[in-house]
């Protein structure tokens, strides 16, 4: 039964983690026209207690991903140089929607599990009763 | 026959009943265990729910907690199902 409520455990972490990097990516998504903005990527790391894994996944420390910021040309612009141009976000609103599909891809898949895990139990206990 | 002995031996008895209840080693101590961690899983369980409405545990946390409690509710309800047939049966038998 412990082995089985592990599992439900493993899943939930997967499950936060997935809801995690989602939220990130949209900050990533509301921030795509915020000038200078760096997008935002969530790193995974495996659970440590006591110096061993666990087996659950955590979301480690931000990211900043480093790709040169968009060079947007508005004269009228504020933040405008001389030439005109000033430094938009280097989100691309394509590999978010992408991104964010693939966290959901994973949730379900953890999803599955909990509820793959859940069902076990339960046929388990229905042994014992008639 | 040394009289001391015997009567040491009367007194060991007596501090013995043969009709007390042994602690057995095992038996007794597994059920009260596992009666603490079903009721420490209940609570456990209680206490995120009332995080989560207040606003500290996110869903999955509860759902994990609700998931182990429900677990831990059924595997109890059985076992005691389980009991009281037995000891139903032990009531039907003809003296």
């Amino acid at each position: 039964m412990n082995e089985l409520a592990n599992t439900l455990a493993v899943s939930a972490s997967g499950m936060k983690a997935q809801a995690g990097r989602l939220r990130f990516l949209s900050e990533n998504i509301a921030n795509a026209d915020t000038p200078g903005y760096r997008r935002k990527t969530a790193t995974f790391d495996q659970d440590m207690q006591a110096g061993q894994a666990t087996g659950q996944v955590t979301t480690g420390p931000v990211v900043l991903d480093q790709q040169p910021l968009a060079r947007i040309y508005s004269p009228g612009h504020p933040l405008a140089d001389e030439n005109g141009y000033y430094d938009g976000s280097n989100v691309d609103l394509i590999v978010e929607i992408a991104d964010a599909r693939e966290a959901q891809r994973s949730y379900e898949a953890n999803l599955k599990m909990f509820e793959q895990a859940r069902q076990m139990s339960q046929s388990l206990l229905q042994l014992l009763r008639r | 026959m040394d009289l001391r002995s015997s009567v040491a031996a009367q007194q060991y008895a007596a501090t013995r009943p043969a009709t007390a209840a042994k602690q057995a080693p095992g038996g007794m101590g597994g059920l009260e265990k596992a009666a603490q961690d079903f009721a420490q899983t209940l609570q456990k369980g209680e206490e995120t729910a009332l995080s989560a409405m207040a606003g500290g545990a996110d869903a999955h946390s509860l759902v994990q907690a609700l998931a182990q409690t429900e677990l831990a509710v059924e595997t109890a309800v059985t076992v005691r199902d389980k009991v009281v047939e037995a000891y139903q049966e032990i009531l039907r038998m003809p003296v």
